[in-house]
């Protein structure tokens, strides 16, 4: 046995060993993944097929639940509305975050202290957002329609959350500003990796603001711009704290306002049809998944990886 | 490449954790309720038993735990811990608690879930509690309320109180407008000329008209002669049930005395009668401690029996939706033996009489009603045990949780302005009608 061949045999060991460890640092995190997304989401699969009794028993059913789904006006009055709080909050939300990244990325005074303030609604509760804002629209004394009127000189009374046509906005109002602090600091981590030099050749060149900004900032911050784009997607298809906290059911918006995730947890967990709520959700996925695969299509065009 | 492989693999997760919220919230939920029962194996022969003790309202907790201390005060190796659970949620947690087998010990039981929970064997059979006892007994109780929690001839739980719904008027802006405090010569009309006069003299709502089931319409439909849903049968499309609905519904959209559904959205009927910007709303006798604990409207306020139908369809016009809550048990509880005995020592006159003096809600065991009336002396709370006389059970089936909701929705849409009363209780007649053929 030569000693090249022993240190190999060692080193396979030690591989070996190594590999072991690793997968026992892992496991925390992957077991919980299988425990708290990868079952459920099967089961989840398995429960739209069934209609669901109480205490845990259900009974097989076939396609009923999609069958009931598909013919189920508030169904498509909740997709309806989630597609348009998408339509209201992420092409508005993401310009805003770039928007304000270009400024805090510039040599602005303060800038530490706005980035932070920026950030603060991030860690504020969901729930607690909602009762603020709730406050802030309420019709008689919310501050809005009270700096309105100020504004006009006369009487503001705009019914934000309970006004049909308002109430979704309102949401999404509160949605982007809520969320636009963490936008912010990724498209800000983003515009920070991209090199001086280039800027500085630009300079050189001649090229001004505008075509800096279209030419190289917009191409370099691509790639954190279509995960932005994908993450506020995922979340305005699924939202459901704020509609839920700010528009009850007996709020007169109340039907041009409930998203797939209200309708779905008022299912689920309101009138116990869990096999039905299950459906709701594959659905949802459905839509999610198909809003993602055409961003993995159209990034082709448009997102710059560098090589 | 590398970045958007790591960017695919994150939105995989993403994705995923959507579609696994539908099963994973019952699983926490569960483990919830799996944490409240840590004891020893029961039994009376002194060994050291901890009962846990569900409750939705947490006015009520130092009630119970003036009940519980009672208890322990006689049975110092029992203890028992109260645990409060806002209503929505406590239902979520009970279901998901029952299906994993870890209900709490002693919970309340409420007759829009009491079916559900009986028929499907959750609940201890308690009809022979009180067997040999001589100083108890559920004929202490008021039949209705035994009646809301038998289940195929056996009773599945120990009745804890009693509630109805009453007129809450304001004093102060009464006699700012001038206008008689109610009394019992009120009718439907006279509530209306009322609250005209109060919105005209002081520019303040006179009466608040909100959607509500139990507090709302279903007093005007009862008073009017008719019903919603009783033995398994629907009485929307009837000439009683259209005129209860359609007055309760007129009181907000046809006169300018009730702010409107859309200020509902923006603060609810209690918080516009507690700060003082409507004069009366239909009330239920359990928000009398939350209103008493407030310095805005303690002292102001006064309640009156609520105002009888003009002209009823059939009947005297009278009628208050009254509601009852009872103890319970599980099947499969581990201290079921000690839970049986601390359920027994709630249902007598001396644990009655200590939830009564607590103020918490009026307490089932009849003659003890007084000890509620006597917390606060102040208030005309007589007029809320004198109602019972007339009280009509909260409707109920054991598909409630199906139907509630479209009976909700059917009749906002009649507020909403896109379906009138007539069209709505012809669609609650049938959609209503069908849930319940399942039963």
């Amino acid at each position: 046995m030569t000693s090249t061949h022993i240190a190999q045999v060692k080193r396979a060991r030690r591989l070996s060993h190594d590999a072991g460890w690793g997968y026992l640092m892992v496991a925390p995190t992957i077991l919980g993944l299988i425990i708290l997304n990868i079952y459920p989401f099967f089961h989840s699969f398995y429960m739209s097929f069934s209609e669901t009794m109480l205490f845990g028993n259900w009974e097989w059913v076939g396609l009923d639940n999609y069958r009931k789904m598909f013919s189920d006006p508030n169904m498509w009055r909740a997709t309806g509305n989630t597609l348009y709080f998408v339509l209201l909050t992420v092409p508005l939300g993401i310009f805003l975050a770039l928007a304000f990244a270009s400024m805090l990325n510039s040599q602005i005074k303060g800038r530490d202290a706005l980035r932070a303030i920026y950030f603060l609604p991030m860690i504020v509760a969901p729930a607690a957002i909602a009762m603020v804002w709730k406050w802030l629209y309420n019709t008689e004394y919310g501050l809005i329609n009270q700096f309105l009127s100020l504004l006009i000189g006369d009487d503001v009374k705009i019914n934000w959350i309970s006004n049909p046509k308002l109430a979704l906005p309102a949401a999404a109002i509160v949605a982007i500003w809520s969320s636009i602090g963490y936008d912010i600091i990724l498209l800000l981590a983003g515009l920070q990796a991209i090199p001086r030099s280039y800027y500085e050749a630009a300079d050189i060149d001649g090229a001004n603001f505008i075509s800096k900004f279209f030419h190289i900032t917009i191409p370099m911050v691509s790639p954190t711009m279509f995960f932005v784009l994908i993450m506020r997607l995922m979340a305005a298809l699924k939202q459901f704290d704020l509609v839920y906290m700010m528009i009850t059911d007996t709020n007169p918006a109340f039907q041009q306002s409930q998203t797939l995730m209200y309708l779905f947890y008022r299912e689920s967990f309101q009138v116990g049809n869990k096999g039905y709520a299950s459906a709701l959700v594959l659905w949802t996925f459905v839509i999610i998944l198909a809003f993602t695969a055409i961003q993995f299509v159209g990034q082709k065009k448009w997102v710059h990886y560098d090589q | 490449m590398k970045t958007r492989f790591l960017a695919l693999f994150l939105i995989l997760g993403l994705v995923l954790s959507l579609a696994a919220c539908g099963g994973s919230a019952s699983t926490t939920a569960a483990a919830g309720g799996q944490a409240a029962t840590t004891a020893a194996p029961a039994g009376d022969s002194g060994e050291k038993v901890k009962l846990t003790f569900g409750i939705w309202d947490s006015y009520q907790k130092p009630g119970m735990e003036a009940l519980a201390a009672a208890y322990t005060a006689k049975n110092p190796n029992v203890t028992i811990e109260v645990q409060v659970t806002g209503w929505d949620e406590y239902w979520t947690k009970l279901e998901a608690a029952a299906s994993g087998g870890e209900l709490p010990d002693i919970f309340w039981m409420h007759t829009n879930e009491f079916v559900k929970y009986a028929s499907n064997n959750m609940l201890v059979d308690v009809t022979n509690l009180y067997d040999g006892a001589t100083d108890a007994g559920y004929s202490n109780f008021p039949e209705g309320l035994v009646k809301n929690f038998t289940y195929d001839g056996k009773l599945y739980g120990v009745p804890k109180d009693w509630d109805t719904i009453g007129l809450a008027y304001n004093k102060e802006i009464f006699d700012q407008a001038g206008v008689k405090y109610p009394d019992d010569t009120w009718t439907w009309d006279t509530l209306v000329e009322a609250a005209k006069t109060i919105k005209e003299k002081t520019g303040i709502y006179g009466f608040a008209a909100p959607y509500d089931d139990q507090q709302g319409f279903l007093n005007t439909v009862y008073q009017a002669g008719g019903f919603t849903v009783a033995d398994g049968k629907t009485g929307y499309n009837t000439d009683a049930t259209k005129m209860g609905l359609a007055y309760y519904i007129s009181l907000q959209k046809d006169y300018d005395f009730s702010p409107t559904q859309e200020q509902f959205a923006d603060a609810d009927a209690g918080t516009l009668f507690q700060s003082g910007q409507v004069a009366m709303q239909f009330l239920g006798s359990w928000n009398i401690t939350p209103y008493m604990n407030n310095e805005d409207i303690k002292g102001k306020f006064d309640i009156a029996i609520l105002p009888k139908a003009t002209n009823p369809v059939s009947g005297e016009g009278r009628a208050s939706i009254y509601n009852g809550l009872a103890y319970a048990t599980s099947t499969k509880g581990k201290n079921q033996a000690a839970a049986l005995e601390f359920l027994k020592f709630l249902g007598t006159k001396e644990a009655n009489i200590i939830h009564g003096e607590s103020g918490a809600a009026i307490p089932a065991f009849n003659g003890t009603s007084e000890t509620w009336l006597t917390k606060f002396p102040e208030l005309n709370l007589k007029a809320y045990t004198d109602m019972m006389e007339y009280g009509i059970q909260f409707p109920g089936s054991k598909t409630k949780s199906k139907w509630g909701p479209i009976e909700k929705q059917t009749i906002m849409e009649v507020y909403n302005g896109t379906l009138t009363v007539d069209e709505a209780v012809a669609k609650l007649e049938t959609e209503v009608g069908a849930i319940l053929a399942t039963e």
